[in-house]
């Protein structure tokens, strides 16, 4: 029976302890993982904000009425150097030039393909896109007017620069749909066009799709415009301001609720803590009986707690961790960026919490004389 | 004798119980103000989106599009359809038009800038009518305030805004100033062939787009210098969406490609497709376009936002199940004493075990009741200090937090009815 008693008491004692831990080790896991994906949001959802297109325009530098500047594929790469790969969605030259298909006008869109894919991902595209130079997408205006769809050939015609008559057949890849002025483009590979107008290279204007935050884009915009001659880089204030305004709501709307889940929690570990030590009150008072000095008592509960938080904190950390990894990938198909200075902040925050949480009630139960606890009321 | 039991623990005991309560209180309004942030975050979002612009063009069935290419082909009287303005109040009439945040027509025109028509010097620029802070009175006895100064909240001005009734101010964009020289307060002078008309310079506008080019006056002015009275050329639509899936693929491409019950379907939910079709049937002759750069990219982020608060909410929720179930559990334990003595003078673990639950749901309830009111408190003040607006409370949230601080307390208080059942009276009894 004595065994019995003895061995119930640590098993019952532990299981207290499991219940502060983990109370702990739950505050501690919302707050690593809300706090990592609140400083993370800028980064991912600015990802997300790419697909409205372009946010910056580099266009010839324009000096009184002269356009002395000219765009070309080596200010193209010029451009891109000063980019940081990482920031650097898509950057798509164009080059637009007056076409007849049919004796109809319509405007022809030279460009890179592949990095119009990344800077519009907005595009609707019915079939494929171009392949071949000698494959164009054309836009569902087009398609509808003089009834092609992807697969036919069609010739288009005009005058190049020599002042000579060019015709250059093409096949349709695909047609593209997106509700502004693009439906009545046609758009091929940059080469092929400048081949056919027999001009040199020289684009009208390049679409940057950069993924960082307005202040930064700022930076981009004077680093571009100090490092590379002839080009004048224009933000696209439309989609840049309100990428601004949305992301600081979201990330305002993660902060507090962060702070309201931290606090909640907090109380949480608060009150398990305190009930936890107020039912040692009669042990505290033992002690005390025994000679021991209130600090004595303050200190070794003190470090019990500082092990809880420790632990907890660090059971948290890992947890928090695990689900802000999970958000990432399951919101955003991306690894979260881990904060290392989160970890001794989270460990610091669980310690001071339920030491805190402890101090009260153990104060009150050192307080009182060691005769009124031990009788029992 | 069991009700006076109950009701002895909930009063005598009222430290204990209160206690319970506070922390069922506490996880009851986390889990309030989470789920009714999350259920409102998908409208508030997409609201803040609207500052993208619109994401619905209508225009007249005969129109095209060339215009926008540079004014490539412009035909001016010869084939140019217009919508009525009498009937754009019908866009507000639809099904979704709860949907509808915003719409504004325009009325464009190539003119040239300065004085008559045979200087060779005169400038060709864009002159756009439209409104900007309209009042409409709609047929159903609503009223709604919408235009240009809503939509294009993203423009920088330098000046003021110019009001509806004023036809004699337009704003300038800061492309079209600088190039002919115009500031503030200066007077212009447009010329339509036969008619030109004076206007004064009001506000100068940046947007970073073609618009900055453009020359904004309010609406009745251009159709006056056009003579046309009354028509508009195109509508842009700002309206709520639903993102794309499969079904509304499929409908855009052709609505009458669907089952019944598939279209059923597409017509009552907010796609983007499902709103244009409401428009064109709404007013006559026009067709309306979705501008995929804006009505995808919403989609797209609403969706992730939602989701981001959607997992948010589990965590919280979780946290405060735990945090809950935690304190049911430390208070049963501190109880063991008593609950040892009722065994002692014959309470068999059933009942005891039904004691303790009873007292436990109705401190719950006590607590979840205070939890929810309090987290509605939290909701607002989240809506308040992040959208600047209140957040819409959805019923549905009661049930929602009525199971959960049920679900929560019991299978909390499980622990710690599995330690009544195994109390030995002598043990608790002799203190330990």
């Amino acid at each position: 029976m004595y065994f019995k008693m003895v061995s119930g008491s640590i098993i019952r004692r532990r299981s207290r302890m499991v219940v502060a831990f983990l109370a702990v080790a739950i505050g501690a896991t919302i707050l690593s993982g809300l706090i990592t994906i609140y400083y993370d949001i800028p980064r991912q959802m600015g990802q997300e904000f790419r697909s409205y297109g372009a946010n910056m325009i580099l266009v010839p530098e324009a000096d009184g009425a002269e356009a002395d500047g000219v765009l070309t594929d080596d200010t193209v790469r010029q451009v891109r150097g000063c980019l940081d790969a990482e920031e650097l969605v898509g950057m798509a030259p164009y080059k637009y030039e007056i076409i007849k298909i049919n004796e109809q006008p319509f405007m022809a869109a030279g460009t890179d393909l592949a990095e119009a894919k990344k800077t519009s991902p907005y595009w609707y595209v019915t079939g494929n896109w171009p392949v071949r130079p000698d494959e164009a997408l054309i836009g569902k205006e087009i398609s509808n007017a003089i009834r092609i769809v992807p697969g036919d050939r069609f010739e288009i015609s005009g005058t190049d620069a020599n002042g000579g008559i060019f015709t250059a057949a093409f096949q349709v890849s695909g047609v593209v749909e997106t509700g502004g002025s693009e439906e009545a483009f046609v758009f091929m590979a940059g080469q092929a066009l400048f081949d056919i107008i027999k001009e040199p290279v020289s684009y009208d204007v390049v679409e940057c799709s950069v993924s960082a935050s307005s202040a930064r884009l700022g930076e981009i915009r004077d680093m571009i415009e100090a490092n590379t001659a002839g080009v004048s880089p224009r933000l696209v204030q439309k989609i840049t301001q309100s990428e601004g305004t949305v992301l600081t709501k979201l990330q305002a709307l993660v902060y507090l609720v962060t702070l309201v889940v931290l606090v909640l929690t907090m109380i949480c570990v608060a009150t398990t803590m305190m009930a936890v030590v107020t039912e040692r009150r009669k042990e505290i008072g033992l002690r005390k009986a025994l000679g021991a000095s209130n600090g004595s008592i303050i200190a070794e509960f003190f470090g019990e707690a500082i092990f809880i938080g420790i632990l907890g904190g660090i059971l948290g950390v890992v947890l928090g961790y695990f689900f802000a990894q999970f958000v990432g990938s399951n919101v955003f198909g991306r690894d979260i960026s881990m904060r290392p200075l989160l970890i001794p902040a989270t460990l610091l925050v669980s310690v001071l919490i339920t030491a805190l949480a402890c101090i009260i009630p153990v104060r009150r139960a050192t307080d009182v004389d060691p005769a009124v606890v031990l009788k029992g009321e | 004798m069991f009700w006076r039991l109950v009701r002895g623990a909930l009063f005598r005991q009222k430290g204990k119980m209160l206690m319970v309560a506070f922390t069922v209180a506490l996880g009851a309004s986390l889990a309030t103000a989470m789920l009714n942030v999350m259920l409102d975050v998908g409208d508030k979002v997409n609201q803040e989106l609207k500052a993208y612009g619109a994401n619905i063009n209508v225009i007249p069935k005969e129109a095209s599009l060339l215009d926008d290419l540079y004014g490539v082909e412009e035909d001016r009287d010869a084939s140019a359809k217009y919508l009525p303005e009498s009937e754009l109040g019908n866009i507000k009439t639809i099904f979704w038009a709860f949907n509808i945040v915003d719409f504004t027509p325009y009325f464009d025109l190539n003119v040239k800038l300065g004085g008559s028509a045979d200087e060779a010097d005169a400038a060709d620029v864009k002159l756009v009518g439209t409104w900007f802070a309209h009042h409409m009175d709609l047929p159903t006895g609503e009223t709604l305030d919408t235009g240009m100064a809503n939509m294009k909240n993203w423009w920088t001005v330098e000046g003021e805004w110019i009001d509806d009734s004023d036809t004699e101010g337009v704003m300038v964009g800061s492309e079209a100033a600088r190039r002919a020289g115009i500031g503030l307060g200066d007077r212009v002078t447009v010329t339509l062939p036969p008619h030109s008309k004076q206007f004064e310079v009001k506000g100068i506008f940046t947007s970073g787009s073609d618009e900055d080019s453009q020359i904004y006056a309010a609406l009745p002015a251009v159709q006056a210098l056009a003579g046309k009275e009354g028509l508009v050329k195109r509508v842009e639509v700002s309206a709520l969406t639903t993102p794309d899936n499969e079904l509304s693929r499929r409908a855009a491409q052709n609505p009458k490609s669907l089952s019944t019950k598939e279209w059923e379907t597409w017509y009552c939910t907010a796609y983007v497709s499902a709103i244009c079709y409401q428009i064109d049937e709404a007013i006559e002759g026009s067709v309306s376009k979705p501008i995929r750069q804006v009505a995808e990219s919403e989609g797209a982020i609403l969706e992730k936002t939602q989701l981001l608060m959607l997992l948010i909410t589990i965590l919280s929720l979780a946290g405060s199940a735990l945090g809950i179930s935690n304190l049911v559990t430390a208070g049963v334990m501190e109880r063991s004493k008593e609950l040892g003595l009722l065994k002692a003078i014959g309470g068999g673990s059933l009942p005891i075990s039904m004691l303790v639950l009873t007292e436990i749901v109705l401190t719950g309830i006590i607590g979840g009741a205070c939890g929810y009111f309090i987290g509605l408190g939290f909701a607002q003040i989240i809506g308040h200090s992040v959208f600047g607006g209140a957040i819409n409370i959805k019923p549905m949230v009661i049930p929602l937090v009525a199971v959960l601080v049920f679900l929560v307390t019991v299978l909390g208080s499980i622990p710690a009815i599995r330690l009544i059942l195994r109390l030995r009276p002598t043990e608790v009894l002799h203190g330990r």
